[in-house]
């Protein structure tokens, strides 16, 4: 029953005041269903805008893990804040060679669980990514690093 | 052949006695000159944490050294040894010397940048033509 009214809402603005009424008004199930749809509409634009605050911590770097939005698209959305450029950190201090043994170092770039955090993330240029990971890597099998949290 | 760098990490159980370790150290330096090698560097980082468990221990006793040699085989014997060391639970050898080489030539090739031109001041970014982002056609299908 009340599955017919709500498409309609957009063209028939008569059409929507009465559902709203009857599902208000009726028992139980009515309202559960009508509750449904509302929801499954809401939720997704709240999944897009959730997408856009992945976006606002991907830019503050390598912070906190980065907890992947759901599946929203990236660059869809109101992004009409002002972003800041990341520079590769390793450029800036013109880092030549990566030590697998300066674990100090390293952390930042690797998530508590392990992860080697991606360049989205930090910044980092595409060479000093290569040498990071194999540095972590290294890091790794020396248990200078985890592989995976413990539990 | 070259000479080749390597780098040499074990790590003995945290119980292992000071003189235990002293004498895997002298054992390893002594079969490296063996061989032909060149010990550069021993350092004891002493007892740290464990990143992860290796062999029932959480923490575990770092010893560091450099090699250098012209032989492949002293990584070899080196790791065989370490091997059948009781007291070692985990080593690991990473050639260095390709990695330094290209250290080297990165900086002497920026050495030779900054002396050919004195610093440059860096070009302001260009401004992007600021575009306006179009508000999504979000097709949000009532379902």
């Amino acid at each position: 029953m009340s599955d017919q009214p709500i498409p309609a809402t957009p063209g028939t603005p008569s059409a929507a005041p009465p559902s709203a009424a009857r599902s208000e008004g009726h028992s139980g199930g009515g309202a559960h269903r009508s509750e449904g749809h509302s929801g499954g509409g809401s939720p997704r634009r709240e999944g897009y805008s959730g997408g856009g605050g992945g976006g606002q911590r991907r830019e503050g770097g390598p912070g906190g893990p980065g907890g992947g939005g759901p599946g929203g698209p990236r660059r869809g959305g109101k992004r009409q804040y002002f972003r800041k450029k990341k520079v590769c950190r390793f450029c800036v201090e013109r880092v030549d060679f990566i030590d697998y043994k300066k674990v100090e170092m390293l952390q930042p770039f690797v998530q508590e669980r392990g992860k080697i955090l991606p360049r989205r993330m930090t910044g980092t240029c595409s060479r000093h990514q290569r040498w990071l990971g194999e540095a972590i890597k290294r890091a790794r099998n020396i248990a200078l690093l985890p592989f995976a949290t413990e539990l | 052949m070259d000479e080749r760098v390597y780098d040499l990490i074990f790590i003995c159980r945290p119980a292992t006695p000071e003189d235990e370790i002293n004498k895997i150290v002298a054992t390893i330096e002594h079969s490296a000159t063996e061989h032909g090698g060149k010990v550069e560097k021993i350092e004891r980082w002493g007892t740290r944490r464990l990143a992860y468990r290796v062999s029932k221990h959480r923490e575990g006793f770092f010893v560091y050294m450099v090699i250098r040699s012209t032989q492949g085989d002293i990584i070899k014997e080196l790791e065989r040894r370490l091997k059948v060391t009781d007291a070692v639970i985990k080593y690991q050898t990473i050639r260095l010397d390709e990695e330094l080489k290209r250290q080297q030539k990165l900086v002497h090739h920026r050495e030779k940048r900054a002396s050919r031109r004195p610093r440059k001041q860096a070009s302001p970014i260009p401004q992007g033509p600021q575009q306006p982002v179009p508000p999504p056609a979000e097709q949000t299908a009532a379902s």
